[in-house]
């Protein structure tokens, strides 16, 4: 009984997390030119209206550069102080550990506007460059965590062995610990992307008209001019979201991933 | 192989450096920078806004917790099967990897005047006026519920995949009815799970700006938006810096005090969990 009871609580929860991107999904076909469910006929003209509209493509391009300058910068970053922090004796490990990861836990807001700040003090405010670090600076995290979780789990005996069996130091993290944390640090550094993909709070500081990543121009549209075109824009969103977490789930095993990340 | 304090300090040097000028900078600046905390500290007005981001935060780390726990629960106790487990996983995180203003706009269509609920319980006759269900408490209420329960069952699923299935067979032996065995053993367990979740919904929650906004339409306002108007609305960068400042702070403090009070609850569990290993 009571099994049968937590079977439909869990049900309706995990219904309660797909419904509304069902429904945005289905409201993006309308036939009509307002937000109608069910949506009226079928149709595709929302996505070529988005498609071809530089309101959109513009801001979809500047999000998609910045997730991915962000994340190889937060790599160049994260994997090698990871890498410190986990393999050696220094001092204060405790405490750079406890640093790195702060900006998990700080209300992204608060990062946008210190970011804001510093950045007009020095006279490059709403500027791609304050976009990205602001972006690094929350993403980085995200990578720090995963290598430190990865190195954790092979632990230094396989690189040990292979300096017994004559490597160098730097042989051995090419042929040993690199291939190794390899799956950890790609899933690190998916969700490090898709953490700047989706970000309003840090990015909504320092954007202007021409300067627009997708999450604030869709934060902008949701509140002044509702409509289908938001509908489509907002499906293809949901759409990649699913091609990646398909994706991650065949590559790494999403469980595994999951369980492992948080 | 461990790695040499020199080398050590150069693979870590560029990320200490990127932390020191672009994360710890900033809020040395935002600390200067902001003028007026007595009078913040002594004004009603920011003492209600507070108390609001508060409740809401509060009552959606509990909505978070009543949701996500039967689902993780289900996920790693009941459900059978690999296939099954990842799809759930997949329903679980795709939501994740979609921005919170997507997410918000799904509750817009639902909840709106012309919206999901308010069309189909006027088609069946039950209302006779439309309902004013977004911009609402409640909206915003459900529209962070909804982003917030992801972390939730994260948390709690990692922490529920540990406990030692033998724990709960010894429960069941030993003549526990599946609630009793719940409560006794399960529950008990999962408490770190619990915490953690907890202090990540509420962390988030409370300094969440997209979604409040968006479900709250502006009718009522969190601090994460007092801060945001401060530096696009009134031009008033001190008094933003200080309210940037307090928000941190008061959470800070909150979960401070939460982590003394779960301390005290586990302290009486301890012997549980010591006489069950």
């Amino acid at each position: 009984m009571s099994r049968l009871a937590v079977k439909v609580m869990a049900l309706l929860g995990l219904a309660f997390l797909l419904i509304p991107l069902l429904i945005i999904i289905a409201v993006s076909v309308t036939e009509t030119d307002y937000l109608a469910f069910p949506p009226v006929g079928f149709t595709l003209k929302w996505y070529s209206a988005f498609l071809t509209d530089a309101e959109y493509i513009k801001p979809l391009v500047t999000s998609g550069v910045l997730a991915l300058l962000s994340t190889l910068v937060a790599l160049i970053l994260g994997v090698p102080a990871a890498l410190a922090l986990e393999r050696s004796h220094l001092e204060g490990r405790r405490f750079l550990s406890a640093l790195f990861l702060s900006p998990l836990i700080l209300p992204g807001i608060v990062v946008g506007a210190g970011v804001l700040q510093l950045a007009s003090q020095m006279g490059w405010s709403r500027s791609f460059l304050a976009l990205l670090l602001g972006h690094v600076v929350i993403i980085t995290p995200y990578i720090v965590r995963t290598t430190l979780a990865s190195l954790a789990d092979i632990g230094p005996s396989t690189e040990e062995a292979a300096r017994d069996l004559g490597a160098t130091a730097t042989q051995a993290f090419w042929y040993v610990t690199l291939p190794t944390i390899k799956p950890g640090v790609i899933a690190g550094a998916l969700f490090a992307a898709i953490i700047s993909w989706v970000n309003v709070e840090v990015s909504i500081f320092n954007t202007t008209a021409d300067l627009m990543t997708l999450p604030v121009k869709l934060f902008n549209d949701v509140q002044f001019q509702l409509g289908p075109v938001i509908s489509a824009v907002s499906a293809a969103t949901i759409f990649l979201a699913v091609v990646i977490v398909v994706f991650v789930d065949i590559a790494f095993g999403l469980d595994r991933f999951a369980v492992g990340e948080r | 192989m461990t790695i040499t304090r020199l080398w050590a300090a150069l693979l870590i040097g560029p990320l200490l450096l990127c932390t020191l000028c672009f994360f710890v900078l900033p809020f040395a600046l935002l600390a200067v920078t902001g003028q007026g905390y007595m009078d913040v500290l002594h004004d009603p007005y920011y003492w209600r806004i507070f108390a609001y981001t508060l409740e809401i935060s509060a009552v959606v780390t509990a909505g978070c917790l009543l949701i996500a726990y039967p689902i993780a629960y289900y996920l790693i106790f009941i459900a059978p099967g690999r296939t099954l487990r990842r799809v759930i996983f997949i329903i679980v995180i795709a939501p994740l990897f979609t921005s919170n203003i997507v997410r918000s706009f799904g509750w817009i269509i639902i909840l709106g005047r012309n919206g999901v609920i308010n069309n189909a319980l006027y088609d069946l006759g039950l209302i006779e006026k439309k309902l004013q269900l977004l911009y609402t408490d409640f909206s915003v209420v459900v529209g962070l519920i909804y982003i917030m329960t992801p972390f939730m069952v994260l948390s709690l699923s990692s922490v529920l995949q540990k406990i030692e299935p033998s724990l709960r067979e010894a429960a069941k032996d030993l003549g526990a009815s599946p609630p009793v065995a719940f409560i006794k053993v399960t529950l008990p367990l999962s408490m770190p799970g619990i915490v953690a979740g907890s202090l990540i919904v509420f962390t988030l929650t409370m300094g969440a700006y997209v979604t409040p906004s968006v479900m709250s339409g502006g009718k009522s306002t969190v601090m994460s938006m007092l801060i945001y108007q401060q530096y696009a609305v009134s031009i008033n960068y001190p008094l933003g810096a200080v309210l940037a400042i307090a928000l941190l702070a008061g959470s800070l403090v909150v979960v401070g005090l939460y982590l003394m009070a779960v301390r005290g609850v586990e302290a009486r569990y301890k012997p549980l969990e010591a006489s069950a290993k």
